[in-house]
């Protein structure tokens, strides 16, 4: 009997803490009736364990640990953003598209459209009063002026007759 | 298996996109070049004098233009063409006493047109310029002495 309550008396704190086997509990349990030390033993650990888990209970009823957020809201700010290249990356491998990688030849469409296109984009149409309307005169028998009015939209190309003009036939 | 068969057809709609889409660019490339290929021209030649004051009806539109440019009186309307003017191709009209005006076509924008103008006499070139027009604008080439008041020739174009 002694044996017994010896080696049950190692099995107890296991029944206690709920992690004996079944075995184990049986044989725990047929023990306890007939053995007042270990029923004692037993008494005694449960009376430990509501002396210690009562007032932890009731300081955890009081308690709502904003600590505990705030430490995981400081653990999220503090959570490394993904650059945009991660994001970029992550949102193809969410896309569907991705599987069958037809963002390739859409991403090449889009180059070659974006190349094409600029060029008539950009294209500057130069004013009129950028650009002179008359590109070159040129005469070996008069003296020429070059009047050009914006307000008017008129340009007047007068020819004056020199010193070599062109008569006798004039 | 959703998926793929989801993706299966946005390639499928990229690619008939892509098919649609490329000529549509190309034609979009070759749009400036398809611009009208011919210009009319007007070109007036115009005896202005101080003898008398008629202004002839026809030029009622230069009236504005040659009033606060020129001192003249009388402006009387000698010629009146209108050409067709396709690109390289020369237009010559003969004017007064043996001259005549050469009018090439050397270029085409969306809103401008290079004429090169050479007035010629026996074969012999009196001016020879080249100018840019867009429509509304008038060149006025004058001086030249014709009867008793000189010739101006106003050309302008529409395209």
């Amino acid at each position: 009997m002694k044996d017994s309550c010896s080696s049950i008396s190692q099995l107890l704190e296991r029944y206690f803490d709920r992690q004996a086997t079944d075995e184990e509990r049986s044989l725990v349990e047929r023990h306890l009736p007939v053995c007042q030390t270990c029923h004692e033993r037993l008494r005694v650990l449960e009376g430990l364990r509501k002396a210690i888990k009562a007032p932890v209970d009731e300081a955890l009823k009081e308690e709502t640990f904003p600590w505990v957020w705030e430490k995981i809201e400081r653990g999220i700010r503090l959570e490394k953003k993904p650059s945009w290249q991660e994001s970029f990356r992550s949102w193809l491998d969410l896309s569907p598209l991705s599987r069958k990688k037809v963002w390739i030849p859409a991403v090449a469409i889009a180059i070659v459209l974006a190349l094409v296109t600029s060029p008539l984009l950009f294209k500057k149409t130069p004013s009129y009063s950028e650009r002179s309307v008359v590109e070159y005169v040129e005469s070996g028998v008069y003296n020429v002026m070059v009047y050009e009015s914006e307000k008017a939209k008129v340009t007047v190309i007068w020819l004056f007759e020199g010193p070599q003009n062109e008569s006798p036939a004039s | 298996m959703a998926l793929r068969g989801t993706a299966k057809r946005i390639s499928g709609f990229i690619k008939k996109l892509a098919l649609f889409l490329f000529p549509v660019f190309i034609l979009s490339l070759a749009l400036p070049s398809m611009a009208p290929a011919q210009v009319q021209t007007r070109l007036r030649v115009i005896e202005a004098s101080n003898v008398g004051s008629t202004i002839d009806p026809s030029l009622r539109d230069l009236h504005g233009q040659l009033g606060s440019l020129f001192r003249y009186t009388s402006y009387r309307l000698l010629r009146d063409e209108r050409l067709n003017l396709s690109s390289n191709q020369p237009a010559s009209i003969p004017v007064h006493e043996g001259r005549s005006i050469e009018i090439t076509q050397v270029g085409l924008q969306a809103n401008l047109v290079e004429l090169r103008v050479r007035i010629r006499r026996d074969g012999t070139d009196l001016l020879n310029t080249q100018v840019r027009l867009s429509p509304g604008r008038t060149v006025l080439i004058g001086g030249p002495k014709h009867g008793e008041g000189v010739v101006i020739l106003a050309l302008s174009a529409n395209f």
